[in-house]
């Protein structure tokens, strides 16, 4: 038996639901001799600025246990250089391409999406509103509802495009910041970002990281970004959502769409295994066989509680 | 380039080099051509402990009846590197590679390089210089290590050197074996004996390329440091393994290095 895989976003219809995550898969082709993008749900760039950004000072990474913690700071080759040098090649491979904005400002933000509305080939964009490694803009417009309905509303008004919000797990009001984004005139919600943490270097009694505090991504967030995906279905039912965080295998992913969201992405999975999201595709379409699922649509939201 | 794979190696050999370094062959069944300065990403384990894959550089790279043997030389520093030096024989061992730039190896007739490895900088350094002696092209080698027991591949070494006719140097920091104290200056005396290279190609830890560097840059001599930053996917695409450039900008060195060209780094490698 075959699974039919595909699956919608809102209005975005994706051929099946692994999307690789931002910052974990460069601009889409930088492994594509290991990962052919074309293959997969979809693509999120790296988080572009107007301006291209030089990131923080290393040491930028540290592994921790079943995680690793990343400040790098939205380093990216800007906009226009994703426009011309990258996104003409994405299109001819018909790569769906999710374009991650990330900005200082809601001018700003809206730079980078004006300039891509001139292009074709963006399939939907997803704001950056979460990253824990910026001083300016990032989390903040992410911790605040009102000042995330506003940004929000300010770059609807770029595009007709499906335009997804990454909301951040270290919002204090995770479900107001997620309504106040859908209020602004989001389309789907993205969920989790990193979680904002720590590593000691005992010896030399100073933070790992030159910054100090980053960002944790892999297996060891998968049980909170599950949970938020859930409390996050639960609050908002008709928004639809694309889960991340930690997802290693394709049984992972069916917990992911089970929890109430209708795709997701693989981050930091790709750094072990640059195949992974195929891999997990894979995966997923085995497990769906075993199961007997005839449309992996049959999994969105079908937790069995509360019952 | 060369095209990079994820390749289903299995263990050949591992085994003890010196108290803390071990070597370890994988063999895996497609060709490989790798140059040296060239490293891959291995899996240390198959769960989630480590979580990242880990760099080593390329010491060699051979064809036998069965495919092809990549041979590294490790330390054994933490957790990623006491498993691989626990695996027998035949245990598979995911391998990305090969990853990097390398060194520049073409010279002119009658022109030399200078090879200079400290501790662990050793394998791409063999790799070069057996790579060198196999075209013929001269080079003279410094090798250093803390103390005696930590300097391994000796006659290696000085067969490769003894192709081109090549001065072998072994310097040890506690003058248990060969000249006494850094490679560094055991250069620095071939260098103020008149002797000249057209380019210096090193590995080993950050003071020794810094010592380097500075040397390289007052005596106007062209020098490829090969540095280790920290990496999570080796493949460009995570930037965890930035180094700062002369011009200020932060580039990968998993893809841009991890050979770089002492003038195009920043000046903390030359000052
Ligand atoms: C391009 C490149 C090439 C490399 N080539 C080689 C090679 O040929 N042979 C080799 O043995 N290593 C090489 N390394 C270093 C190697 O990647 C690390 O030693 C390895 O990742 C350590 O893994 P671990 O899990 O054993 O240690 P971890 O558990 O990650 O670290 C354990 C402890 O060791 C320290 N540590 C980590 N790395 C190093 C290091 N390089 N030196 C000293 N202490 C360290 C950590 O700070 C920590 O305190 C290379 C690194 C790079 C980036
Ligand atoms: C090295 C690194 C860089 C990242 N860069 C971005 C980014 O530019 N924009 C963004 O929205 N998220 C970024 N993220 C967050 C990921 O997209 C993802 O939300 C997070 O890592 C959790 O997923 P994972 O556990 O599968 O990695 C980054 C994560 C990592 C590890
Ligand atoms: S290790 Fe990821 S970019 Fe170099």
């Amino acid at each position: 038996m075959t699974t039919d895989m595909s699956t919608r976003v809102g209005a975005l219809s994706l051929a099946n639901p692994i999307l690789t995550a931002s910052g974990t898969f460069g601009y889409g082709l930088d492994l594509a001799d290991l990962c052919p993008p074309e293959r997969l749900g979809g693509i999120v760039t790296k988080g572009l600025s107007p301006q291209p950004r030089r990131g923080n000072t290393p040491p930028r990474i540290v592994e921790t246990a079943a995680g690793m913690i990343n400040a790098i700071g939205l380093q990216n080759i800007g906009v226009e250089a994703f426009c011309r040098d990258v996104l003409p090649e994405l299109d001819a491979r018909g790569v769906t391409v999710v374009v991650n904005v990330f900005g200082e400002s809601p001018a700003a933000y809206r730079e980078v999406m004006a300039r891509c509305e001139r292009e074709r080939g963006v399939a939907a964009y997803e704001l950056n509103v979460s990253c824990p490694n910026v001083s300016a803009g990032g989390m903040e417009f992410g911790h605040d509802p009102a000042l995330l309905a506003s940004l929000t509303a300010a770059c609807r008004a770029e595009t007709a495009k499906p335009l997804w919000v990454k909301l951040s797990p270290n919002a204090p009001d995770l479900i107001g910041t997620g309504k106040a984004a859908v209020d602004g005139g989001a389309d789907a919600l993205t969920l989790i970002n990193t979680l904002r943490a720590m590593a000691i270097d005992a010896v030399q009694r100073r933070p790992v990281l030159q910054r100090g505090f980053g960002g944790l991504s892999g297996p060891a967030i998968k049980p909170i970004a599950l949970r938020m995906v859930w409390e996050v279905h639960w609050a908002l039912p008709s928004t639809p959502l694309v889960g991340i965080g930690g997802i290693e295998t394709g049984r992972d992913v069916a917990e992911f769409l089970l929890a109430g969201a209708s795709a997701v992405q693989v981050g930091t999975a790709v750094f072990r295994d640059p195949a992974a999201p195929l891999r997990i595709l894979g995966e997923l379409e085995r497990f769906c066989a075993g199961e007997g699922i005839t449309a992996v649509g049959e999994l969105i939201g079908g937790l069995q509680w509360p019952c | 380039m060369i095209a990079r794979r994820d390749l289903a190696a299995r263990v050949a050999i591992v085994e003890d080099l010196t108290p803390t370094c071990f070597r370890l062959e994988l063999l895996c069944c497609e060709p490989v051509a790798a140059s040296p300065g060239q490293f891959a990403m291995l899996r240390c384990a198959p769960g989630l402990d480590p979580l990242l894959r880990r760099a080593f550089s390329l010491a060699g790279v051979r064809s036998t009846g069965d495919g092809t043997i990549v041979e590294m030389h490790l330390k054994e520093v933490g957790r990623g590197t006491a498993l691989l030096r626990r695996l027998a024989p035949g245990a598979p061992v995911a391998m990305l590679g090969p990853l990097g730039n390398g060194f520049t190896l073409g010279i002119a007739p009658g022109q030399r390089l200078a090879l200079v490895a400290g501790g662990i900088g050793l394998p791409p350094v063999l790799f070069a210089a057996e790579m060198l002696a196999a075209h013929g092209s001269a080079f003279d080698l410094f090798v250093g290590a803390s103390t005696a027991g930590e300097l391994y591949e000796v006659d290696r070494l000085a067969a490769a050197a003894a192709v081109v006719g090549g001065e072998l140097v072994l310097c040890t920091d506690d003058g248990s074996r060969g000249e006494p104290g850094f490679v560094t200056a055991a250069l620095q005396r071939r260098l103020d004996a008149g002797r000249a290279y057209v380019r210096a190609l090193a590995c080993g830890p950050d003071p020794m390329l810094q010592a380097l560097g500075r040397l390289a840059t007052a005596r106007g001599l062209e020098a490829e440091l090969s540095l280790e930053e920290p990496m999570a996917c080796g493949v460009g695409v995570c930037l965890g393994c930035v180094v700062e450039l002369e011009d200020g900008r932060l580039v990968p060195s998993c893809k841009e290095g991890p050979v770089f060209p002492v003038s195009r780094l920043a000046a903390r490698w030359r000052a």
